[in-house]
């Protein structure tokens, strides 16, 4: 891994939004190396097909920031970006969303579907997602989750893309995105004050971004976009100007995108990447504590804890949901990505302690009694994304008193499945019952 | 019509169908090895004692050459033999300065070591701190009933030694440049024969204080109980200089 320089080429990416146009303080550290939540995580969310929302305070670069980093890995001027965002407002329809009648046809009485830009580019922004209502939000997330964009009795396919919706806090023009709307995106990160002096520098350079626009190249990939050909015989064109556009940026800026090639070779190269024991076991144990009930056998959350349960020190007892399936997921693609960025050959523990935070802060509903405790506590992240870092530190110590114990109940297992016999490991955490629960599932 | 006999469900598998076998979920874990526990604690009790028997041994052999008979007279030259060999046998041991302090214990309350003579003992444990890796040792030995002679022996130039307790007679002699720090009291012939460096002992000291003492101080908290023929270097009483001073008359109060 590591030969072919794509590694340099994105943290060349990270190094010139992070220089160039998105002023920032790093804000993460992995492996005693540091750096902005906001830019890495939009970097991993493009190459990795994620999604991402992004939240910030109005005007703290939630919206640019996804818009540099989809320029420069996906090859796209930014007068295409802009031109292809949904931004959010209550009125917001589908015709404006996914695609319109074509309607010169239609007085000819033929039934055609003009596709919007946002449907057809990978590249998806929603500006301020929580502003649409929810059955847009849903339409969105869904058309994202699955890559079908459908309208009248037609419908085009992405097979690449992501997306990078963007929220404000909680404010009077606002909706809420629902818990399974939340729960689709992969990470959740804020965008955050770069701090008064650097802010003072971006009021100074107020057209810094005019590095990523280019009239010609925008002109033609909208007359692509435009065209009345099918869908699938436009994306050679689309990608044919993306990649004249990603010369003009080696030349200008001396930063090299990625072509479409070398996504899919990036994509298969992280996919290859896998967890260590370490890993695998420390995320089989947050998961377990985000899912396990002695008692009802699930988290469920309809249903509140008993008192007196021998589980109350637990995450399970301090939260209201349970995790979903689409949770280890996230934190195995975007673990991925972090361990391909950094060129380890193995998904260790540190990237997924990294990672966690990010993919829990939008997906626990924590009881109302741990958000009055730990409300007023002292942090630099927003309260969600606090209390995500500090379950995993919680999870973590957990980890370092009973690793060993915990593998050893873990490889048993495996040789019970395998038809060993052997009796289960017991121990003093939700993951040794759960094993014993896949292994008597197994027994009967 | 009714069917007479009940219709039981039947699964029907096609005979040529490639049965899926269940995951084994824990599939990764098959190949891992655990190891067998051992506590942190396990290991350092077992690196300690490993440590404590070689400096025993060390203390045997110097017993076994230099006090035969168990008498041990304390004259320059068996002082000077015996240091040379406990240098031989510290120099081999790999100990730090928490494990002299465990060893001065273990002369008293272990069954392991025979015997306490004071005066091996205490050139044993200077060697020991002359040769320890630290800098700065400090002995916590108040807790101990003997009082062990010639601690402090040759202690050099650069090194630290703090006793916490009382010290017997014959402490800090031959003193090379080092510091030596007594919480408690000294008694007799205390800094006798010291070259340079300095002395604080915090409460009393006793008589013949820096007796052919050839440079260095002795600063003394309390009382001094009486000098002795000293040639160079200075003594303090409670702040005071009393060598070089009016008064020199060696083992008198004053």
């Amino acid at each position: 891994m590591g030969k072919n320089g794509y590694q340099q080429q994105a943290m060349g990416i990270y190094q010139f939004i992070s220089e160039h146009l998105y002023f920032n303080r790093p804000d993460m550290e992995i492996k005693g190396e540091r750096f902005n939540s906001a830019i890495l995580l939009s970097l991993l969310t493009g190459l990795r097909k994620g999604k991402e929302l992004i939240i910030g305070e109005p005007g703290l670069g939630k919206t640019t920031s996804a818009e540099y980093v989809c320029s420069l890995i996906y090859q796209f001027p930014l007068g295409v970006i802009w031109g292809s965002e949904v931004s959010g407002h209550p009125e917001q329809t589908e015709e404006k969303i996914i695609g319109r009648p074509d309607l010169g046809k239609l007085n000819r009485g033929e039934e055609d579907v003009v596709w919007t830009n946002f449907s057809q580019i990978p590249v998806k922004i929603v500006d301020e997602i929580n502003r649409l209502p929810e059955t847009k939000q849903s339409m969105i997330l869904d058309g994202v989750d699955r890559g079908n964009w459908e309208y009248l009795n037609e419908m085009i396919i992405n097979d690449e893309y992501c997306l990078f919706a963007t929220a404000n806090y909680q404010d009077g023009g606002t909706n809420t995105i629902i818990a399974p709307l939340v729960d689709r995106f992969d990470v959740m990160v804020e965008s955050r004050y770069p701090g008064a002096n650097l802010s003072f520098l971006i009021g100074k350079d107020k057209r810094k971004d005019h590095v990523l626009r280019h009239p010609k190249f925008e002109r033609d990939l909208t007359h692509v976009l435009k065209s009345k050909i099918a869908y699938e015989k436009k994306i050679p064109k689309m990608e044919e100007v993306c990649n004249d556009y990603g010369e003009y940026l080696l030349k200008a800026i001396g930063v090299k995108p990625f072509q479409r090639q070398d996504r899919d070779q990036i994509r298969a190269e992280m996919e290859s990447v896998d967890l260590d024991l370490d890993a695998s076991a420390f995320t089989r144990m947050v998961l377990a504590e985000l899912s396990f009930c002695e008692r009802y056998g699930q988290k469920r959350v309809v249903e509140t804890c008993e008192e007196g349960c021998h589980y109350t020190g637990y995450l399970c007892y301090q939260i209201k949901n349970c995790a979903s399936n689409r949770l280890p997921s996230s934190i195995k693609q975007y673990a991925q990505g972090l361990a391909w960025l950094l060129e380890d050959s193995q998904i260790d523990i540190e990237h997924i302690q990294a990672i966690i935070p990010y993919t829990l802060a939008h997906r626990i509903q924590w009881k109302e009694e741990v958000l009055s405790q730990k409300e007023r506590a002292k942090r630099d992240d927003p309260f969600p994304i606090f209390l995500a870092k500090e379950a995993v530190k919680t999870i973590s110590q957990r980890y370092r008193e009973q690793s060993d114990h915990l593998k050893d109940a873990l490889a048993i297992g495996s040789k019970i499945f395998q038809g060993g016999d052997w009796e289960p490991l017991e121990g003093d955490h939700p993951l040794y019952v759960e094993v014993k629960k896949d292994i008597n599932g197994r027994k009967s | 019509m009714k069917p007479t006999v009940s219709p039981k469900k039947k699964f029907f598998i096609p005979s040529n169908k490639v049965y899926w076998t269940a995951k084994n979920p824990f599939e990764e874990f098959k190949a891992f090895i655990g190891s067998t526990p051992e506590l942190p604690l396990d290991q350092i009790v077992q690196c300690t004692e490993a440590i404590m028997d070689r400096i025993r041994w060390g203390y045997e052999k110097l017993l076994e050459e230099e006090a035969k008979e168990l008498v041990w007279m304390v004259q320059y030259n068996t002082i000077i033999k015996a240091y040379e060999v406990a240098e031989k046998y510290v120099k081999e041991v790999d100990y730090t300065a928490e494990d002299i302090e465990d060893f001065c214990f273990a002369l008293e309350n272990t069954q392991k070591i025979p015997y306490l003579i004071p005066g091996p003992a205490g050139v044993y444990i200077s060697a020991l701190c002359n040769y320890a890796k630290e800098e700065e040792i400090v002995l916590k030995l108040s807790e101990l009933k003997t009082e062990i002679n010639l601690i402090g022996f040759r202690l050099p130039r650069g090194k630290r030694l703090m006793i916490e307790g009382d010290t017997g007679d014959f402490t800090g002699i031959g003193l090379e440049g080092g510091e030596l720090v007594i919480e408690g009291n000294a008694k007799n012939w205390t800094g006798a024969g010291m070259r340079g460096g300095k002395i604080l002992v915090k409460k009393n000291i006793g008589l013949h204080t820096g007796e052919w003492m050839m440079g260095g101080e002795i600063y003394v908290g309390g009382r001094v109980r009486g000098l002795g023929n000293i040639v160079e270097g200075k003594v303090y009483e409670r702040d005071k200089l009393v060598y070089p001073g009016k008064v020199r008359y060696p083992n008198h109060f004053y």
